[in-house]
């Protein structure tokens, strides 16, 4: 049986595994016993790749089928600071699960979405995960996150996504909120209005928004960046989703 | 043009036969329809299944009941001669007491043939209708609405046909209430069971399915899906079907007993008085065999206008075929006229302004979605006070209608009551079409879910989408017109039991300065609210044992949520149909043994007392339900649209509770109140001679 590496964003971990990601995200969202449900975000990685802080080459010793001949559906290579480690060259599609195990698979692009004029919101997913509006860019907020020696608040390398803002992108105050379902959101516009008026060009929002992400949220797709490089996983429009993947777009639209 | 009695009986007769007869030409017209794919007959296979032996049981516990009870009517008759309606110079070879019995075991038994009818085509249509779908909308919703036609003429034919037949028998409208009594029993547990039934599969799907597990709606890994899918029929097509009929049925036949009387007080030809009626619903059938004509829709066209525009084509088709009737016929009173136009076009309003309450395109639906941002406290709060206006105009629309028709009856030489009387049969005349319109509804729904188990693709779905949203609204503005139609039906039948109490030396004085007929008026205005708690309690008792029962299968079974492993659908479906009959027994007893109970012991003035309170909270409790709990639907509806942060928002959740809380509301006891009244209406003027004999307080 082939052995797979899933590097899953909530909660950060390396996982080896001999189900295939549809099966792994199955798994993964709602359990052996199918007792438990919730959302699942892995990337699969390359199974070449090797590092010294992770001990895979013990982990594949272990990862073998049970007595019964069963799969073996996990084995945790390492549950701590996964992503500032990992090769972000090893990552290969980032598989997005819903709470009932629908897994929708989205591949990298090499073109990252252009500046759009108006405020943004981050879903920041690994290694922290608040949330933050903000008026820079995607690629600003990454370069501002994670390579700006100036910064007092950085990470070594961030997972997030841009979300929806609709028309509080433009005005944060007379904005219709209609289809977007974030709580508390006198608060949400209030930190519009201070990133838009004031000096500074972040506002967290919310200190720990995830763990679920309303996948029907995210406006443009996920990005993935350390100190070398930022990877883009576009996300399909509504439409595409609806046409051309409708079990997990209805999945995800609960 | 003489008028010729019984050639106009005759005519209902012919009437009722050529309804009867194009709805099974309907029902073969769509049985010759594609079936669709293998997957999509399988899954319709399964809610045909379900839906088959549910009406088994039913029915094998309805006929029990249906024979004791008709035992025990022929005994008790066999001692009564039927003094009020019998034609003078009538005679029957039959004792009295078995002509009773005979009455309502037809009775019985057409409101379950037109019940079967219905849901036989309804779950043949759901398939064709889903495939049809695949092709265009025109197709899909012609096809879906004459499969509710079936059910809609096949009622009113098989009314008509059997309240002419046994009329034309016996001479005697007290054996037509026989007939009006078999098929509102039957009404009440068909209606109620069914309610129980829908309620308890809807609401156990979702809470395990979407909230527990988090699948969607109409997934076909949800152990329930099917038992939610045979609860569409059997509560919305077989209870609606038989519902409906019940009504239609008591409003004639309050007015025939009233009609009876004219010989006694008024001087009037009481024949006349006694088959106008008919020949009033005759009238409405061919009026809603025309109408169903113009109910047709283009692609990308929109199926509720095209349903509104049947029902005012009915409505005005009807109207003038009653200007014709009095322009042929003289002899017949011009406020008997005037009254069935009154009932039409209040009937008709009241459905429209129950949707204004129901419909999302208007200030109560938007105003409850925009509170659920703030919690579901505040949406349940919102939604029931709306529900409590929403009485208001039915209730204004109930009182216009009775005022009108008793003044316009009383200023053309007629008695006020006949006039109520007649403005219910008007109203309910067109039932034809109405009930076309509201069995369209369960039908879209049952696609929708059979394209969505099927993986019939977003374009059959999206079409199936567009074709629901506008049997909600059909079914809206039908719940309306029942309602008030049965409060007048029960106004005429309560008029109708004082004649007959009156028949029989005891007159009815209904004066709050007697405490046996306060005690009689709160007995009764207890009995809805009562009757309601028991339905809902019955709902959530069996939603409990089958949450347990999808929790088990979902935990015994790790491949049922893989989608690898199908589910046990026919335990869920058993489950649901053993709670739902199990549950009927002390409802049954509310609606037939209270009224006797009342009568025997505290005597006829308390049991007008009972009748009155019954009536008025069994209305309002009627209007509030059944309003609240589609206005909590689609509350939920318009911010799965995207509205105030759309699907997994705060609101939305909120939303979801107060659609929980509605379900039981709308679907189980708000629609089972009319019938209730009915019944307890129908079982004091059938058993007023025999009360009027025996009981213990004067």
């Amino acid at each position: 049986m082939t052995i797979h590496f899933y590097f899953s964003l909530v909660p950060e971990a390396l996982i080896a595994s001999m189900l295939d990601p549809e099966e792994f995200g199955f798994y993964y969202a709602v359990g052996t016993s199918r007792k438990t449900r919730g959302q699942a975000m892995f990337f699969e990685v390359d199974p070449a790749y090797r590092n010294p802080y992770f001990r895979i080459d013990e982990a594949l010793a272990r990862c073998i089928p049970d007595e019964d001949g069963t799969p073996k559906t996990s084995v945790y290579i390492s549950i701590y600071r996964v992503l500032e480690h990992i090769d972000l060259n090893a990552l290969m599609s980032l598989y997005l699960t819903t709470q009932d195990g629908r897994t929708l698979e989205l591949q990298p692009s090499p073109e990252i979405p252009n500046h759009e004029k108006g405020l943004h919101l981050y879903q920041e997913i690994a290694p922290v995960s608040p949330l933050v509006v903000s008026v820079l860019s995607p690629v600003e907020f990454y370069e501002l996150i994670v390579r700006d020696p100036s910064s007092l608040v950085t990470v070594p390398a961030i997972t997030f996504a841009e979300l929806d803002l609709g028309e509080l992108a433009d005005d944060p105050e007379m904005g219709l909120m209609d289809n977007l379902p974030y709580s508390n959101s006198d608060h949400l516009r209030e930190c519009l209005s201070q990133v838009k008026t004031k000096y500074i060009s972040t506002k967290m929002v919310d200190r720990a928004y995830v763990p679920k992400l309303q996948y029907r949220t995210v406006k443009n797709g996920f990005f993935v960046g350390n100190s070398s490089q930022l990877k883009y996983y576009p996300m399909p429009s509504q439409t595409e989703l609806r046409s051309e993947n409708y079990r997990w777009f209805r999945s995800a639209n609960m | 043009m003489d008028f010729n009695y019984s050639i106009w009986l005759v005519i209902g007769i012919v009437g009722g036969v050529l309804s009867l007869g194009v709805a099974i030409f309907l029902y073969f017209w769509v049985m010759k329809q594609d079936p669709g794919t293998k997957a999509a007959q399988e899954v319709a296979g399964w809610i045909r299944e379900g839906a088959a032996a549910y009406l088994k049981r039913l029915y094998a516990a309805l006929t029990t009941l249906a024979l004791i009870i008709s035992v025990l009517i022929g005994i008790v008759f066999s001692l009564e001669k039927g003094v009020l309606g019998a034609e003078s110079g009538s005679t029957s070879f039959l004792p009295f007491g078995v002509v009773m019995a005979l009455a309502f075991i037809t009775g019985s038994l057409c409101s379950a043939v037109a019940g079967f009818m219905g849901m036989r085509v309804a779950v043949e249509a759901n398939v064709r209708t889903a495939t049809a779908a695949g092709k265009d909308l025109a197709g899909a919703f012609k096809l879906s609405f004459y499969a509710g036609a079936v059910l809609g003429l096949a009622m009113v034919g098989l009314a008509v046909i059997g309240m002419s037949v046994i009329y034309m028998l016996t001479h005697n409208a007290q054996a037509v209430l026989g007939f009006s009594f078999g098929a509102s029993t039957l009404a009440l547990l068909a209606k109620a069971g069914g309610g129980i039934y829908t309620k308890t599969a809807d609401i156990a799907a979702d809470l395990v399915g979407k909230v527990e597990i988090g699948i969607p709606e109409d997934d076909p890994r949800n152990p329930a899906v099917v038992a939610d899918n045979v609860g569409d029929n059997v509560g919305d097509v077989a209870g609606m079907g038989a519902d409906i009929f019940d009504s239609y049925v008591a409003s004639v036949v309050a007015v025939m007993l009233l009609g009876a009387t004219f010989g006694l007080k008024e001087r009037l030809d009481p024949t006349l008085y006694t088959i106008l009626p008919l020949i009033i619903c005759s009238l409405g059938i061919l009026a809603s065999l025309l109408g169903i004509q113009f109910v047709r829709v283009k692609e990308g066209g929109k199926p509720g206008a095209a349903l509104n525009r049947g029902t005012i084509i009915t409505c005005v088709i009807f109207i003038v075929m009653l200007f014709g009737l009095k322009l042929a016929f003289p002899i017949i009173n011009t406020g008997v006229v005037w009254a069935a136009i009154a009932g039409i076009v209040v009937g008709v309003i009241i459905g429209f302004t129950s949707d204004y309450f129901t419909n999302d395109s208007f200030a109560p639906v938007k105003e409850t979605s925009r509170v659920s941002t703030s919690g579901s406290a505040i949406t349940i709060i919102t939604g029931f006070s709306y529900g409590l206006i929403s009485i208001i105009p039915s209730v204004i629309g109930i009182v216009t209608a009775t005022l009108t028709a008793y003044y316009i009856a009383e200023a053309n030489g007629l008695p006020g009551i006949y006039g109520i009387g007649i403005a219910a049969v008007g109203m309910l005349a067109i039932s034809g079409m109405i009930v076309s319109a509201d069995a369209y509804g369960p039908i879209v729904d049952n696609a929708r879910g059979i394209a969505e188990m099927a993986g019939m693709g977003q374009e059959v779905i999206d079409r199936a989408d567009v074709l629901d949203a506008a049997g909600n609204t059909a079914k809206a503005i039908t719940k309306g017109f029942s309602i008030s139609a049965a409060a007048l039906t029960v106004l005429a039948l309560f008029a109708a039991f004082s004649e007959v109490m009156a028949a029989h030396g005891v007159n009815i004085t209904i004066s709050l300065r007697s405490p046996i007929v306060v005690a009689g008026v709160f007995l009764g205005a207890i009995t809805p609210p009562l009757f309601s708690a028991l339905t809902m309690l019955a709902v959530t008792n069996n939603a409990f044992d089958m949450i347990e029962e999808i929790r088990r299968q979902f935990h015994a079974e790790p491949g049922i949520l893989a989608g690898t492993h199908k589910p046990d659908y026919a335990r869920c479906v058993s489950l649901a149909a053993h709670g739902a009959l199990n549950s009927l027994a002390i409802p049954a007893f509310l609606a037939v043994g209270l009224p006797l109970v009342v009568g025997f012991v505290l005597g006829p003035d308390a049991l007008g007392g009972f009748l009155g309170g019954a009536i008025f909270t069994g209305v309002i409790f009627a209007l509030l339900m059944s309003n609240a709990g589609g206005l909590w639907d689609n509350a939920k509806k318009y911010i799965e649209t995207g509205k105030f942060g759309g699907p997994g928002s705060e609101a939305h959740k909120a939303a979801v509770v107060g659609d929980t809380v509605g379900d039981p509301f709308k679907d189980t006891a708000g629609p089972s109140l009319n019938t209730l009244i009915t019944v307890m209406s129908l079982v004091s003027s059938l058993f007023a001679p025999i009360i009027a004999a025996f009981h213990l307080f004067s």
